[in-house]
């Protein structure tokens, strides 16, 4: 069975790139670094050995020595974490089609786990649509790069 | 009476400490968003957002770059090491801070989940997904190197950083 080719990129589009390969140890790191590098509770990631990046070329900042966390300059898209030498670790949220990602496995830096993020299924749920009338907001003004390879972007047309 | 949580002073900031904010009270809408313009702006399975209200926040070091997500919002992250800070709608009364941003994200509740056609199928299935463990049990050589050596600004206001 043949596996999609998985592609992805940050928000603005300025950086692409595209997983060769297979990818290995998909899951959730908590940690307090990957909180603050994402703004966020916890990071989700997938190792990606063989990667490209077929537009642009991240910026990084070292977290700690030999560690590089990438990121778009233009739009601040987090995309990867990288240690001395090793593979990508991307992100999750960056790739154009999450859910064709394999099954995550693993969660870990466990000191750090939010409650709220163990409890999210317990929250009330609303659709995007719910606050604005039924309609996409921003959707037809966005300048959000679409989810699939472009040959040309920014749009000209 | 407005929740305890929502009047706590709280500070924040990006990864590297180049920003730095203080809020002297929250809004009362913490909560995740799946939507993909928020999951394609964190590189994240969701975004976890709360309101601070224009004039009950300070950059107290730095400032933010924009990037505008569309023509009704603007994304704010720190130009040096990335970290997305906040969303806000153009001419809105608040900014949409990033809960993992601030120094104890952990004391700000989530209350409710938003953009549900976009969540991650995995989430529904969150103990499916195996916890392996802490830091200090899966990297017992690294974790006190990184501890002393790391250059994340630590979770406090500094005065000089670095």
């Amino acid at each position: 069975m043949s596996t999609p080719v998985l592609t992805g990129g940050c928000q603005c589009g300025a950086v692409r790139y595209r997983v060769q390969g297979a990818v290995v140890n998909a899951g959730v790191c908590h940690c307090r670094m990957c909180q603050k590098a994402g703004g966020n509770f916890g990071m989700a990631y997938f190792g990606a050995p063989e990667l490209i990046f077929t537009r642009g070329t991240p910026s990084a900042f070292e977290s700690s020595p030999g560690v590089m966390r990438g990121f778009c300059a233009k739009c601040g898209t987090p995309l990867f974490m990288r240690g001395a030498d090793g593979p990508y670790d991307m992100t999750v949220g960056s790739l154009d089609h999450p859910d064709e990602l394999p099954p995550m496995k693993s969660q870990i830096g466990l000191e750090s786990q939010s409650r709220w993020f163990r409890d999210l299924a317990n929250v009330p749920a609303y659709p995007t649509s719910a606050a604005y009338d039924g309609r996409e907001p921003g959707r037809e003004h966005s300048f959000q790069h679409p989810d699939h390879d472009t040959t040309v972007w920014p749009d000209p047309s | 009476m407005t929740e305890a949580y929502r009047q706590l002073a709280r500070s924040g900031g990006c990864q590297c400490g180049a920003i730095r904010f203080h809020a002297t009270e929250l809004r009362d809408n913490p909560h995740v968003c799946y939507c993909r313009m928020c999951q394609k702006a964190m590189g994240n399975l969701f975004a976890a957002l709360v309101g601070v209200r224009h004039h009950h926040l300070t950059w107290t070091r730095g400032e933010p770059a924009e990037f505008m997500s569309s023509d009704l919002a603007a994304r704010g992250y720190c130009r040096d090491c990335g970290t997305p800070l906040y969303y806000r709608a153009i001419g809105g009364e608040h900014l949409s801070m990033s809960i993992g941003a601030f120094d104890e994200p952990q004391t700000i509740p989530i209350l409710y989940q938003f953009g549900i056609e976009g969540r991650h199928p995995a989430l529904l299935h969150l103990a499916a997904i195996e916890e392996v463990g802490t830091t200090e049990t899966n990297m017992p050589d690294e974790v006190g190197p990184i501890r002393d050596t790391n250059h994340q600004h630590p979770d406090r206001d500094v005065d000089h950083w670095p």
